[in-house]
C-alpha cells in the first residue's frame, strides 16, 4: 500500500484511540454547566482552570503526589533489576526447579486480587507493614514481578546465545557477558517492562486504599476516589485530577521511549 | 503561705500527670491518638461540624490527637473488614444505617450506654432502631436524609396546577397536566424517576400498607407480592410509563437527578434536602432557578396524609478492636452534640434528634423535608439485609418492571422469593 | 584412592578442584539470579496463599473474621459453588467474554504494531505517544470517562451518533440490553489493552534483524510471507506470553464492569470476578470467596495449559 494510504489509516487509528483521552482533557477545561449539556461541545469554548484549582485544592493532593512518586520509583527500579536477573536464570540456564518456577509465576498471576486482600492484610498486619509505603511497595513488587520476569525472559529468548558465547570466548565471565552483551540488546524489553511496572504501580487503587490509612500516606488514585460521594460524581474536578495524574506517566514514557526505537538491532547478528 | 502550698500542690499534680502520660511506650501511643472513619460526604459537606467536634474533644483531652480519615462509599466496608481481620480497625466508624445490623449481629461493635450521649431521649426513632440489636445499643445516630418532592413552581402554574397535591391521585393527575403542556419535548419528565430508585419506589409499597418482608415464627418472608404491595408497584409502573423519560437502568445519582432537574426539562423529582441547593449550585447547577423551586412532602394515596419516606442515614459505632473505648465515646459525644448536629442540619440533612427538627422547620428550604421525616419506613432489621441490598434484588425487580421485561406480579414474586432466601440464610 | 591421585598428579587435582568449584558456581548461578525475585514473591504471597487455600475449606464469615478463627467445613464451600446454577452461567459468560476480548486485543494490537512500521516517522511518534497516553489513564478514570461518554442524558456518544444520522440515539440506554452493555465494556477493555500489546509487540519487532527480512525480500517473499516465515517465529515467545496474560487478565475483569454499572451490576452482568466479589466481600463470606478464587485459578491453569506447554518448550529449543 502506498505510504499515504498507511498514513491515513494510522491517522484514523490515532484519532479513535486518543479520543477518550482528549475528551477527559477537554472536559477538565470546561466549566461545570457546559459539561452537563444536552449538546456536548467538541471543543471547550470558554476554557477555565477552575476544575484544576478545585482538584488541587482537594485536601492532601501534594502528599498524594509525593507518595505515588516514591512508590512508583521504588517499584520500577526494583522490578527492573530483579526481573532482569531472574529472567537471565530462566532463559539461559537449565536447572532443577526451572519449570516449577515458571509455572509458579504464571499461577501467581491468576489469583484474583480481591480474594487475597484479607489474607494479605493479616500478613502485613503481623509484619507491622499496614499504613506504610514500604508495605505497599513490597506488594506491588510481587504483582509486577511475574509479568516482568516473563516478558524479559521472552525478550532474552529472542537473542541468540552465540552472542554472549562469543564474548565469553573473548575472555569475559558469564555474568560479564550478560551485562555487556545482553543488557544493551534487551533495552527495548527493559523499557517496555519498566513502563508496565510504572503504570501498574501508579494506577493501582484497592491495595493503596485498604492498606494506607492516614490521609498523608494516600496515593493519587485514592485521592481521586474522593471526588465521588453520595452526591454522585463531580465530573469537572475528577477529569482535571485525572489529567494531572496521567501527566507523570506520559513524561516517563517520553523520557524512555527512544530506547524502544526501531533499528536498534542493526548489530544483533554480528558475525 | 497557703498560696505557696497551693502552687506546690498544683505543680506536683502537674508533674504526676506528666509522668503518667509520659510513661510506657505503647500505652502512650494508643492514648495519644484516636482514628475516626467518616464518609467523604462530611469532608466537603459539613466540615464545620467535624472541626467543632475536634475542638471540643481536644479541649477535653489535650494530649490526644484525632485523625479523621475520610472513606468512600464504594469500598469502605472492604477496608473495614480487612481492619477487623488484622485487628487494627478505627476507634470510631461511620456506617450507613442499612449496613449496621449485619455488623452488629457479628459482634463487630462495642456495646454502648445510651444515657451517655447528648439528646439520647429524643433520637429519631428511625435511626435509633438501626443502632440496636438484641436489646443492646451498638451505635449512635449521626444524621438522616428524608425525601420530598422538589418541583418547578413556574411549570406547575403554566400547566394549570393551582396547588400542591394532597393525594397520590392528584399528584399523578398533575403529572399528566405537565406532560400535556411540556411533554412534546422528548426529553421532558413531569416526574423524573430513574429505574433503580428503590428508596422512592418502596415508599409507595409502605404507603399502601405493604412491606418488603415480614417476620413470622422466627423466619422472614418476602412480602412484595402481597396485594397491597402489588397495588403500589402498579402505581409506580404507571408513573414510569407515563410521567418520566429518565433512564430505566440507572439510579438517582448517576446522573445526579438534581442536576438533570437544573437543566430545565424536569417538572419535579423526589429528592433529599441537600438536592434542592445542589440544583442551584453555581458550578454545576442553575442558580437562576432559585425563585421558582419549591418542595412539598410526597402525598399518600390516602388523601391528606404523607407517603412514608425512607429514612436513610448514618450511624457512628465503636469497633470491638479498639483500645480507646472511652476516648471514642467522648469523640462521638462531641460530634453528636447539639452544636455539631446543627451544623450538619444546616447542610440540608436531618439531625439525629427531633429537637432539631424544629430548627429545620423554621427554614423554608428544609421544612418540607422535616415534615416528611415524621413519617418514615425502614428496611427489615435482619443481619442479612445488607446482602439483599448487595444482591440488587429490589433494583433488579424495578428494572424488570420499568423495562417491561416482566409483569409486576412476576417480578414481585421473584424478588420476594429471593428476599426470603437471603434473609433466612444461616438462620 | 583420591589421595593417591592427588599426590601423583597435584596439578591435575588443583585444576579439578577449580573446575568443580567453577561448575558448582555455575550451577548455583541461576539460583542466585533467581533468589531476589523469588524471595520477594515468596515472602509476600506465600503465607496469604496458604491462608487463602485454608480459608476455602472453612466457614469464614464476618463473625469468624472478628474472632480471627474459621470453622472447618471440608469441601462444603466447593460443593456449594459447583451446585450453584448461577456459577455455571457466570463461568460460561466469562469464557465467552474472555475469548472475544483477548482475540480483539491481540489481533488489533498486533495489527497496529505492524502499522507502526509502515507509517511515516512523525506519525509513528504521534501514534506511540497517543498509545502511551491511553495506557497512562488509570483504569478507574478510563471507566469514568467511558461511562461519561455513554451517559444516558449528557453523553457525547448518544449525541454524536444522532448528529451523524446513524440513528436516533437520544437518551439511548446502553446498559438496558446486556449485549450492548457488554459491547461498551468490551470496547473499553480492548481500547485500554491495545497500547500494552502494541508497544510490547513493537519492541519485539524492533529486535527482528533487518538482514533476515531483507534476505527474505531478496528471495521474493511478499510482506505477509515475510511476516509468517521470519517475524512470527521470532515473536512467538512474546505472543504466547501476551495471549496467556490477556486471558488471565480478561478472565478476571472486575473494575470496568463494577464501576460502569455504578457499583451495582445486576446478575446478567456478572463475570467470575464480580461473582467472586459478591459471594465473598459483599456478603462477608470469605471462605466461600476463597473457594471461588481457587476454582478460578484451577480453571485459568487449564485454559492456559496449551500456552504453558508451548512456553516451557520454547525454553528447551534454545
Amino acid at each position: 500500500m502506498h505510504k499515504l494510504g498507511w498514513n491515513l489509516l494510522g491517522l484514523l487509528v490515532l484519532v479513535v484511540m486518543v479520543f477518550p483521552v482528549y475528551w477527559m482533557v477537554a472536559t477538565a477545561f470546561k466549566p461545570g454547566q457546559q459539561i452537563l449539556s444536552y449538546t456536548p461541545q467538541w471543543f471547550p469554548t470558554s476554557p477555565t482552570l477552575s476544575n484544576f484549582r478545585d482538584a488541587v485544592d482537594q485536601p492532601f493532593f501534594w502528599h498524594a503526589v509525593k507518595n505515588s512518586l516514591i512508590i512508583v520509583g521504588a517499584v520500577v527500579a526494583l522490578s527492573v533489576v530483579l526481573a532482569f536477573l531472574a529472567s537471565l536464570a530462566l532463559a539461559r540456564f537449565h536447572f532443577y526447579g526451572r519449570k516449577a518456577f515458571i509455572v509458579l509465576i504464571l499461577g501467581v498471576q491468576m489469583v484474583p486480587l480481591a480474594a487475597l486482600i484479607i489474607p494479605l492484610y493479616i500478613l502485613m498486619s503481623r509484619l507491622g507493614q499496614v499504613d506504610k509505603l514500604t508495605g505497599v511497595i513490597a506488594m506491588y513488587l510481587t504483582f509486577v514481578l511475574p509479568f516482568t520476569v516473563w516478558t524479559m525472559r521472552g525478550f532474552l529468548l529472542g537473542i541468540p546465545k552465540e552472542l554472549e558465547e562469543a564474548a565469553m570466548v573473548d575472555g569475559a565471565t558469564r555474568f560479564g557477558a550478560f551485562v555487556r552483551v545482553l543488557l544493551p540488546l534487551v533495552g527495548p524489553g527493559l523499557v517496555a517492562t519498566s513502563i508496565f511496572a510504572f503504570i501498574q504501580a501508579w494506577n493501582e487503587f484497592i491495595i493503596a486504599y485498604v492498606f494506607l490509612h492516614t490521609p498523608e500516606k494516600q496515593t493519587l488514585m485514592v485521592w481521586l476516589a474522593s471526588f465521588t460521594t453520595l452526591r454522585g460524581t463531580e465530573w469537572g474536578p475528577l477529569m482535571a485530577g485525572a489529567t494531572l495524574c496521567a501527566l507523570p506517566v506520559v513524561v516517563f514514557f517520553l523520557l524512555v521511549q527512544r530506547r524502544i526505537a526501531f533499528g536498534l538491532t542493526a548489530g544483533a547478528v554480528r558475525g | 503561705m497557703k498560696a505557696r502550698l497551693l502552687v506546690v500542690a498544683v505543680l506536683a499534680a502537674m508533674l504526676a500527670v506528666a509522668a503518667t502520660t509520659a510513661s510506657g511506650g505503647t500505652s502512650k501511643a494508643q492514648a495519644g491518638k484516636i482514628v475516626v472513619w467518616l464518609q467523604n460526604d462530611a469532608q466537603n459537606g459539613w466540615p464545620e461540624a467535624v472541626a467543632l467536634a475536634n475542638r471540643n474533644f481536644k479541649a477535653q483531652h489535650p494530649d490526644v490527637d484525632v485523625d479523621v480519615q475520610y472513606q468512600s462509599w464504594g469500598n469502605h466496608l472492604q477496608k473495614f473488614d480487612a481492619g477487623l481481620a488484622g485487628g487494627d480497625a478505627p476507634d470510631v466508624i461511620e456506617l450507613g444505617n442499612t449496613e449496621m445490623t449485619k455488623y452488629m449481629a457479628a459482634g463487630a461493635f462495642k456495646a454502648l450506654t445510651q444515657s451517655a450521649f447528648p439528646n439520647n431521649k429524643t433520637w429519631l426513632q428511625g435511626l435509633k432502631g438501626s443502632c440496636q440489636y438484641n436489646g443492646k445499643l451498638y451505635g449512635v445516630p449521626y444524621y438522616a436524609g428524608a425525601r420530598a418532592v422538589i418541583y418547578r413552581k413556574d411549570q406547575y402554574s403554566k400547566a394549570g396546577i393551582k396547588s400542591t397535591p394532597k393525594s397520590l391521585a392528584q399528584f399523578i393527575a398533575n403529572g399528566k397536566k405537565l406532560m400535556k403542556t411540556y411533554g412534546k419535548d422528548s426529553g421532558y419528565s413531569a416526574v423524573y424517576f430513574p429505574g433503580k430508585y428503590w428508596y422512592a419506589a418502596m415508599s409507595f409499597v409502605y404507603d399502601y400498607g405493604g412491606k418488603i418482608a415480614v417476620r413470622s415464627g422466627g423466619k422472614w418472608k418476602g412480602a412484595l407480592n402481597s396485594p397491597q404491595a402489588l397495588a403500589a408497584l402498579n402505581q409506580v409502573k404507571l408513573i414510569a410509563k407515563t410521567l418520566t423519560r429518565a433512564s430505566k437502568t440507572t439510579d438517582e445519582a448517576n446522573p445526579q437527578q438534581a442536576l438533570v432537574f437544573a437543566k430545565g426539562k424536569v417538572g419535579s423529582f423526589i429528592g433529599n434536602g441537600w438536592e434542592w441547593p445542589y440544583a442551584l449550585d453555581e458550578k454545576v447547577g442553575n442558580p437562576a432557578l432559585a425563585p421558582v423551586v419549591g418542595a412539598y412532602p410526597m402525598p399518600s394515596h390516602t388523601k391528606g396524609k404523607f407517603m412514608p419516606t425512607f429514612l436513610g442515614g448514618s450511624d457512628l459505632a465503636v469497633p470491638v478492636t479498639t483500645k480507646n473505648q472511652a476516648l471514642a465515646v467522648d469523640w462521638i459525644k462531641a460530634f453528636t452534640s447539639r452544636a455539631a448536629e446543627s451544623e450538619i442540619a444546616k447542610a440540608g440533612n436531618i439531625a439525629n434528634t427531633t429537637t432539631l427538627l424544629a430548627f429545620n422547620a423554621s427554614n423554608p428550604k428544609l421544612a418540607p423535608f422535616a415534615r416528611a421525616a415524621k413519617f418514615s419506613w425502614f428496611v427489615p432489621t435482619s443481619p442479612n439485609w445488607a446482602n439483599v441490598e448487595n444482591a440488587n434484588v429490589l433494583q433488579d425487580m424495578l428494572v424488570k418492571i420499568f423495562t417491561g421485561r416482566a409483569s409486576v406480579k412476576a417480578a414481585a414474586n421473584s424478588a420476594s422469593s429471593q428476599i426470603t432466601r437471603i434473609l433466612n440464610t444461616g438462620a | 584412592m583420591a589421595s593417591v591421585a592427588e599426590s601423583e598428579f597435584p596439578l591435575a587435582s588443583r585444576r579439578r578442584h577449580r573446575f568443580t568449584r567453577q561448575r558448582t558456581g555455575r550451577a548455583l548461578a541461576p539460583y542466585a539470579l533467581l533468589a531476589p525475585a523469588a524471595t520477594a514473591i515468596g515472602v509476600i504471597l506465600g503465607y496469604p496463599l496458604y491462608l487463602l487455600v485454608k480459608m476455602s475449606f472453612e466457614k469464614y464469615g464476618l463473625f469468624e473474621l472478628i474472632k480471627h478463627k474459621g470453622r472447618w467445613v471440608g469441601t462444603a464451600n466447593y460443593a456449594n459453588i459447583l451446585h450453584d446454577g448461577q456459577f455455571w452461567h457466570v463461568l460460561l459468560r466469562t469464557i465467552l467474554f474472555t475469548v472475544v476480548n483477548v482475540t480483539l486485543t491481540m489481533v488489533l494490537g498486533t495489527a497496529i504494531a505492524l502499522l507502526l512500521l509502515q507509517v511515516s516517522r512523525w506519525l509513528r511518534v504521534a501514534l506511540t505517544t497517543g498509545l502511551v497516553l491511553v495506557w497512562s489513564v488509570p483504569v478507574i478514570v478510563a471507566v469514568d470517562i467511558w461511562r461519561w461518554m455513554v451517559d444516558y442524558e449528557f453523553g457525547v456518544a448518544n449525541w454524536a451518533l444522532t448528529e451523524l444520522h446513524i440513528g436516533n440515539f437520544v437518551r439511548h440506554d446502553w446498559f438496558a440490553n446486556p449485549w450492548t452493555g457488554f459491547g461498551v465494556i468490551t470496547a473499553l477493555i480492548v481500547w485500554g489493552a491495545i497500547p500494552f500489546v502494541t508497544i510490547t509487540v513493537y519492541a519485539g519487532l524492533a529486535q527482528v534483524p533487518q538482514e533476515l527480512l531483507e534476505a527474505a525480500a531478496i528471495d521474493g517473499a511478499g510482506p505477509w510471507a515475510a511476516f509468517r516465515e521470519v517475524t512470527l517465529p521470532l515473536l512467538m515467545p512474546i505472543f504466547v506470553i501476551l495471549t496467556s496474560l490477556s486471558i488471565i487478565w480478561d478472565f478476571q475483569v472486575f473494575q470496568q464492569i463494577w464501576v460502569m454499572l455504578d457499583f451495582r451490576p445486576t446478575s446478567d452482568y456478572y463475570t467470575m470476578a464480580i461473582y467472586a466479589f459478591h459471594q465473598s466481600f459483599q456478603i462477608s463470606e470469605y471462605g466461600l470467596g476463597a473457594a471461588i478464587a481457587v476454582v478460578m485459578v484451577l480453571f485459568m491453569f487449564a485454559a492456559t495449559l496449551v500456552y504453558l506447554r508451548q512456553m516451557l518448550r520454547t525454553g528447551e529449543v534454545r
